[in-house]
């Protein structure tokens, strides 16, 4: 099906305006190269040369340089930016303190003694506090009985039309100006679709590109970042790409007692992000580098460590394997060689290339695998806040401090896992602790199921004015200190 | 798909029980409140009120959430409530006594328990039936255990009846507070919901476990029991059932014109019910008075405060003497207990348990919980965890000038009690 012509509009007329004077300006330029020459005092040897060129030679030793360089600019890749972006602010009465939580699991038939035990040493070294939030639907007892279709569309219009809402009054930019439409949520695919839900609340245009990206996992949030920015590419200037990653908890709490199966019941939690992306930098925030994807799910053991199945009894839930970590380590690898040449500077790239080249000729116990100081290249890290293991192994691999992480502790301490959205209430933190300057690099890394390791490199350009956000009540009760084991 | 499987509903029975739960709205942190001696002495009573609202365009528009919306910053001034009932591990005395260790409140943010539930009957014919045992349908009767750990503290119960009219249900653990301090919390919580800043709560000076020495026997106003372990309730030899009923003004006026000297309200009506049941039992010569003295109290929010006393009808037996003699002797002869009551270290049954028990809720604003401007049409206040011997509850009525009592008493008393109130 094509689409109907863009209208011509300003833009088309610019562009032709501007394609005419480019035409007109080529052999303008020659002609004036042929006239200064003849200008130019005769012993000069550029005089000598231009006065002996033939006029189509002069035309052509103009155009060919221009032609060029007008080539390379038009296929250089637009580049994107993001104009802002909104978080949902979990409200008070959503929250779910550790008390509570195991009480409820008390009163689930399927857990017995030993799986609450299990959940509750789970959730006092989870690295989790006691404001986490929970949808509406899970504070009935039991937790699973009232969660319908209509109880995760209501959850839907909590979290995700609550962080629409304020990216709207942030930005001031009004839903009819949105071109492109990208929502990412692994685990709600209601009919009809998740963007249409959207398109209906806002009264989105006829003509949006919209595209709902199920399944993807809690990397998602990245991989809808990349594909709004290769719609941004090819779109016409100025126009609007909506990000919004997010993960609706209500459909799918485990009802069974199998161990490495109840571990999302405990981790998971409510959260959402809206990102206004867009390929013109005015009012923009932030400039988008670069986005680099990790696949590993080519081997089996990579492919099978986040896995939806049913246990024993038939009950669906996802699966966790024991392995999870040492996958995510050389996920992590695999994502750092791909974006280390992008992004570290030179020196850095040459000790790494040094290193390599080293193990490789004189055997691999010689020489240890150098880590490249990736705090030459970014100021600031967003870790997917998938777990306290999660971060933990991070930090070691990057050899980052506390510091560095704190960002990613700390949203995992106030909001719980929340899936493709944690890194954007990671960016929130650093923001509303007043840290970002302009020029600072962001990398976010987010992981998810597949196993995929997705990495998004940022530039800010503006850093936000306050502290509102979802942070805005609590920043100033962090950082906390985050206690091994939670006493509650 | 939801349905509501295998529920077998009784026609005009109260259904549908959803529960959920509400916690602070903020985190309380690592705080533990104790227990004074005076609230242990109540742990194994529940009180239970109901407030009634008429159906209207106010009604209507009280959702759950509307409800529940308010809790969270409600229970961030009453925390206490929120918590649940654990154990000092470190209570050496216990250990040595042979006795469980001395029970606190660890204030986790647990939570109270919320519960839906429908009712297919209209609220006025409902009120209109004055069946006994009318609470128990309307207030989730749950006491603290066998889970002792896991126990809510508060159970709110809405119940939604066909005209439209709501039922706001209570059922609180009486070691936590009073009936004052009961009314007093739910009170702050409409304020909270109208809008407007509630006083605040007074939680300290800390509740302090008394030393004061201790008698060998339990005074004469309680009955001991137990010892109680982590099912808090003693479960009573005979079913026993709450019937509310009122008494309307010119009753009143005729009992005040019997009695030669001004006498209070409660006395004229406590002494009408220790007569009633006299009549009805036989015996009753001496009855416990639990009484709310407002004047006396502490000003702490959550506190259990009021006197607890015995009187003893000299001479002639309370079926044959005048209301106005026990009426008086109600007025002045009360021995006062309280100090005893809280010091005694065993488990005791205050209401019900020695004696027919005889509560005074004058001074209790239980009309003050005003929903969106809205008042309760009717309001009464019950007991769970009453021994065999009863309790009865004068409170007061929606207009003020009359009274509501329930009478907590054996099922098979209740008919003699109908029967005889109507003869009255």
């Amino acid at each position: 099906m094509s689409s109907p012509p863009p209208p011509l509009g300003n833009n088309g007329l610019l562009k032709n305006v501007h394609r005419f004077v480019a035409a007109v300006a080529v052999p303008l330029a020659a002609a004036a190269l042929a006239a200064a020459a003849r200008l130019l005092p005769p012993e000069a040897a550029a005089a000598g040369w231009l006065r002996d060129a033939r006029p189509v030679h002069l035309f052509l030793a103009v155009f060919l340089p221009a032609a060029a360089a007008t080539v390379y600019l038009l296929l250089r890749p637009r580049a994107v930016y993001l104009v802002d972006y909104a978080c949902f602010r979990t409200a008070p009465n959503c929250r779910v303190p550790f008390s509570t939580f195991l009480e409820h699991a008390k009163q689930v038939p399927a857990l017995n003694e030993r799986s609450i035990r299990f959940m509750t040493k789970l959730l006092e070294r989870s690295g989790l506090g006691e404001e986490t939030c929970l949808p509406p639907a899970h504070h009935y007892i039991p937790t699973y009985k009232y969660c319908t279709l209509d109880a995760a569309r209501g959850e839907v219009d909590l979290v995700v039309f609550g962080a629409l809402d304020d990216l709207f009054a942030k930005t001031g930019v009004s839903p009819s100006a949105i071109d492109i439409l990208v929502v990412n949520c692994s685990l709600f695919c209601p009919t009809p679709s998740f963007v249409d839900m959207i398109i209906n609340r806002y009264k989105l245009r006829s003509d949006v590109r919209s595209v709902h990206l199920a399944g993807m996992g809690c990397s998602a949030g990245i991989v809808s970042v990349g594909l709004a920015r290769s719609l941004l590419q090819v779109a016409p200037e100025n126009s609007h790409a909506l990000v919004v990653s997010t993960e609706t908890i209500t459909p799918n709490y485990y009802v069974g007692s199998e161990r490495a199966m109840l571990l999302p019941n405990c981790l998971f939690r409510i959260g959402g992000a809206a990102a206004l992306l867009s390929n013109s930098p005015a009012k923009a925030r932030f400039r988008l580098r670069h986005v680099v994807r990790t696949l590993t799910g080519a081997q089996d053991s990579a492919y099978a460590c986040v896995f939806q199945e049913e246990d024993d009894m038939g009950n669906v839930g996802i699966n966790l394997s024991k392995d999870l970590m040492t996958i995510a380590g050389n996920a992590l690898k695999a994502n750092i060689t791909a974006i280390g040449p992008l992004v570290l500077p030179a020196s850095e790239q040459l000790m790494f290339a040094a290193a390599f080249i080293a193990r490789k000729v004189f055997g691999g116990g010689r020489f240890r695998p150098y880590i490249p100081d990736f705090r030459t290249a970014f100021e600031h890290f967003c870790i997917h806040a998938g777990g306290r293991a999660v971060i933990d192994e991070l930090q070691r691999s990057l050899g980052l401090s506390d510091e560095q992480v704190e960002a990613s502790r700390m949203a995992l301490h106030r909001f719980g896992n929340t899936s493709s959205s944690s890194l954007w209430y990671e960016l929130a933190y650093i923001e509303a602790k007043g840290r970002m300057r302009r020029g600072d690099r962001v990398w976010m890394i987010g992981f998810g199921s597949g196993f995929k390791c997705n990495s998004a490199a940022w530039e800010c350009i503006q850093p936000a004015a306050n502290a509102e956000g979802p942070w805005a009540t609590c920043i100033h009760r962090y950082p906390v200190d985050i206690p091994d084991v939670l006493k509650h | 798909m939801v349905y509501e499987q295998g529920e077998e509903v009784l026609p005009g029975a109260v259904h549908g029980h959803r529960l959920s739960t509400v916690v602070p709205s903020s985190v309380t942190g690592e705080v533990d409140y104790p227990l004074s001696d005076a609230d242990l002495a109540f742990k194994l009573h529940y009180l239970r009120g109901v407030y009634y609202y008429p159906p209207g365009d106010v009604t209507r528009g009280i959702t759950t959430k509307v409800i529940k919306d308010p809790m969270f910053p409600w229970l961030d001034d009453y925390f206490p409530v929120a918590g649940r009932v654990r154990r000092d591990a470190a209570d050496v005395a216990a250990g040595e006594g042979g006795h469980p260790p001395r029970p606190y409140i660890k204030c986790n943010d647990c939570g109270v328990r919320i519960v839906e539930a429908k009712c297919d009957r209209d609220m006025a014919e409902w009120l209109r039936d004055e069946a006994p045992g009318r609470l128990s349908q309307l207030c989730y009767d749950k006491v603290l255990g066998p889970e002792l750990f896991f126990s809510p503290l508060l159970y709110v119960q809405i119940t939604n009846f066909k005209c439209g009219g709501l039922a706001l249900g209570f059922s609180w653990a009486h070691l936590i507070g009073d009936v004052a301090s009961a009314a007093t919390c739910f009170n702050k919580w409409a304020q909270i919901l109208s809008g407007k800043k509630p006083e605040p709560t007074v939680l300290t000076p800390e509740n302090m476990p008394g030393h004061s020495p201790a008698g060998a026997t339990a005074p004469r106003s309680v009955k001991q029991v137990g010892p109680i372990e982590d099912h808090w309730i003693v479960p009573a030899g005979r079913d026993m059932a709450c019937y509310s009923f009122h008494v309307t003004e010119p009753t009143l006026k005729k009992l005040q014109q019997q009695a030669a000297v001004a006498t209070g309200t409660f006395e004229l009506v406590a002494a009408l019910m220790w007569q009633t049941v006299a009549k009805i039992r036989g015996g009753v010569e001496t009855v416990t008075v639990v009484k709310n003295d407002a004047a006396a109290r502490s000003g702490r929010a959550l506190a259990n405060e009021m006197k607890v006393g015995y009187v003893e009808a000299s001479g002639s037996s309370p079926a044959k003497a005048d209301v106005a003699e026990l009426a008086a002797l109600l007025a002045k002869g009360v021995v006062d207990e309280t100090a005893a009551v809280a010091a005694f270290p065993g488990d005791v049954l205050v209401y019900g348990g020695a004696h027919l028990t005889l509560v005074d809720m004058e001074q209790v604003d239980v009309y003050g919980l005003e929903i969106k401007g809205q008042r309760p049409v009717h309001v009464e206040y019950g007991m769970d965890g009453v021994g065999e011997e009863g309790a009865v509850l004068v409170q007061p009525d929606a207009d003020g000038r009359g009274r509501t009592v329930t009478a907590v008493l054996p099922r098979d008393e209740i008919g003699s009690l109908r029967a005889a109130l109507q003869d009255a």
